[in-house]
């Protein structure tokens, strides 16, 4: 695979990307002028939490550009020096990755089993199943709050345990609308993988379970780490869920937080924008570790 | 080391194609078996049956006297070689070979012991700590071999090993697995669709076409007496020409004839042949028993006109019409034929072999 890779670059360089070389300063400066442009938002939210709470109803935050001096990392320490009081950003923050952390887990380690079951059991209706997963990819969240808290309820006064409110019913609804499109995509990655990979392992002495753990959840890390970006991503952003069914709720989520802070009249913008930042620094941490397992060309080797 | 017995070993399919009928075979404990057939032709599901991959729809496989049908592969106490190889990509070949053993809790000193042996009979030390992805096409090929004898296992199975392999590696390797089987002297069922691989490989072959086992037989048996004329067409190479003939009675000596060609008969031949006269004869020779110019005698005599010649050194591969029929025969070079002269080919009444047109059995042989 990876000679044919070499072999194929140098035939296909004489057409369209041997223009694109020559005009490549030019392509690179567009496309850097789409990049920053499509930065701005950012940077700007970024240079308000950096600025003093009073710059921001005297002046624009592009004005730092003339007084970069001004920057000062104030509304961080303020945020933080509140502590773990309920209501706060720290607290929050916990909130945040109290639901996310066993989502992203359950979902990816969920959606691999599944998936095995799927591609290489060897039971009958394996592919209506799979239909039916797939199907279940076009529900809308919005569609299911009422009747999930309606289940909660019947839940709650048959066990005594109401998850509505609570982050248990946060994460159980988080991980049954993850789940289908974490089985699609591991059911299809799987699917690439050689039978012969898992014969070989059946005669090498290995049962079920150490088929999946030593064969195909290895093969599969790439797929695994991207469905736990995917993951980690919306449900760490997700505000809908979160206020419905954690809205009463003294510990809430970042996104909570944050949507609490901003009013009608006065908004608390030094705090909107820092914990802005804060809550998209973490998901850039989660992408940029995960990102060494996207190894490229895992099968090599494994057959012929 | 293990006697593998078929018995009445069926494989038929839901939609009712029946993959392999009724295959009965009895390995004997460190034999050398090749399954031999076209391609489709169920030698395969044969060995995946035996593996403990597919489902067995009748009959039995006997390991040891032990009826397997109903155990896991694990369990089987087999190792297999795949087409593919099927290495754990993620895995060094260290562990590809260890992992067997590890699945089967053998101790680590043990193991270790059991993977360096094995690399050092295959000649892969070097590449121990390896991925199967940085290895060549050979390389990964004795890893898989490895993989195979670390465990030892009571039977080898290899389904097509070398079929991914180029010609000159392919006849090294083929020569490297009949020294494995020397050396360990395990049970070995092989199998090809290479006739080359069976006959050189084996023990014993076994020819299988359209799921049914068609002869067992030494190679040499195969090649000299080829029971029916599927057997006779697979094995050898190139393939046997066939001649539809009809035997009849030339001044009181029984004699076969066809477009272009007449066989005097022998007296075994004859008597063999006793009561079929005035009927159709299939006669078959092997183009490295056709000549050009031997002496008159008992035997065949074909005249054919060279259509193309093709130089393979010492030899010559003549490809010559006959009627119209394509007739192939090998010569000698000094024989210097040229492209449209008109031969006559000539082979001895030993070398012929003479079937029954429609239900192609073999009728006689001297």
């Amino acid at each position: 695979m990876t000679t044919a890779a070499i072999s194929a670059v140098p035939v296909r360089t004489g057409g369209w990307r041997s223009r694109l070389r020559r005009r490549r300063p030019v392509l690179n400066v567009v496309l850097a002028l789409i990049a920053i442009f499509w930065l701005v938002p950012s940077i700007g939210l970024l240079v308000v939490s950096l600025r003093p709470e009073s710059a921001f109803t005297q002046s624009g935050w592009w004005t730092v550009l003339t007084a970069p001096s001004r920057l000062t990392i104030q509304n961080y320490t303020t945020l933080f020096s509140q502590g773990l009081r309920p209501g706060g950003l720290l607290d929050s923050l916990i909130t945040s990755a109290v639901i996310t952390v066993p989502t992203t887990i359950l979902v990816t380690s969920l959606s691999s089993l599944a998936a095995y079951s799927l591609v290489f059991g060897r039971w009958r209706g394996r592919d209506a199943v799979f239909l039916v997963v797939v199907a279940l990819m076009v529900v809308p969240v919005q569609m299911a709050l009422l009747p999930v808290a309606s289940l909660y309820k019947l839940f709650g006064s048959a066990t005594g345990f109401n998850p509505f409110g609570t982050v248990v019913g946060v994460v159980i609804f988080h991980v049954a609308f993850g789940l289908p499109f974490g089985i699609f995509l591991m059911r299809n990655f799987y699917n690439g993988i050689p039978r012969d990979l898992l014969e070989a392992g059946r005669i090498d002495g290995a049962g079920e379970w150490k088929l999946f753990r030593r064969v195909v959840l290895p093969l599969g890390v790439p797929a695994a780490a991207s469905l736990a970006i995917f993951q980690f991503i919306w449900v760490w952003n997700d505000l809908l869920v979160a206020l419905i069914f954690l809205g009463g709720n003294a510990h809430a989520p970042l996104t909570v937080f944050l949507f609490d802070q901003v009013r009608e009249l006065a908004s608390n913008y030094w705090i909107v924008s820092t914990g802005g930042i804060i809550s998209i620094i973490v998901p850039l941490i989660v992408f940029f570790s995960f990102q060494r397992y996207f190894v490229r060309g895992m099968l090599a080797g494994a057959v012929k | 080391m293990a006697r593998v017995v078929l018995d009445d070993l069926t494989k038929r399919y839901v939609a009712g194609t029946v993959a392999v009928d009724k295959l009965n075979l009895d390995i004997a404990d460190g034999e050398f078996v090749c399954l031999v057939g076209p391609s489709g032709c169920g030698k395969t599901t044969a060995l995946r049956m035996i593996a403990g991959l597919e489902e067995i729809s009748d009959g039995e496989v006997r390991i040891n006297d032990r009826v397997v049908n109903n155990l896991q592969p694990r369990d089987r106490d087999i190792a297999m070689v795949f087409q593919s190889y099927a290495l754990y990509p993620h895995m060094t070949v260290y562990d590809n070979m260890a992992f067997g053993l590890q699945l089967r809790k053998t101790p680590k000193e043990q193991i270790d012991k059991a993977v360096h042996e094995a690399a050092r009979i295959l000649d892969l030390e070097r590449f121990l700590e390896r991925r199967p992805g940085a290895l060549s096409g050979g390389q990964r090929q004795r890893v898989a071999l490895g993989r195979a004898i670390v465990r030892e296992p009571a039977a080898f199975l290899m389904d097509e090993p070398l079929s991914n392999l180029d010609a000159k590696l392919r006849v090294q390797t083929r020569a490297e697995i009949a020294r494995l089987h020397q050396r360990l002297t395990a049970t070995m069922i092989y199998v090809t669709h290479d006739q080359v691989e069976a006959m050189t490989m084996g023990d014993r072959i076994a020819v299988i076409n359209e799921g049914v086992l068609q002869q067992v037989g030494t190679p040499r048996e195969l090649y000299e007496a080829p029971q029916n004329r599927f057997v006779a067409g697979f094995i050898g190479s190139p393939s046997m020409n066939f001649v539809a003939m009809t035997l009849d009675q030339k001044g009181g000596e029984p004699q076969l004839s066809g477009d272009g060609a007449t066989v005097k008969l022998d007296d075994a031949q004859a008597a063999a042949l006793r009561d079929r006269a005035g009927g159709p004869i299939m006669l078959g020779v092997r183009p490295e028993h056709l000549d050009v110019g031997s002496p008159d005698g008992p035997g065949l005599r074909l005249t054919a006109t060279v259509d193309v010649i093709e130089f393979l050194g010492n030899d010559e591969l003549i490809h010559a019409q006959s009627g119209d029929r394509d007739i192939v025969a090998i010569v000698d070079t000094d024989v210097n034929l040229k492209v449209g002269e008109e031969v006559v080919l000539r082979a001895e009444p030993r070398r012929l072999h003479m079937f029954d047109p429609d239900s192609g059995l073999a009728l006689a042989r001297t």
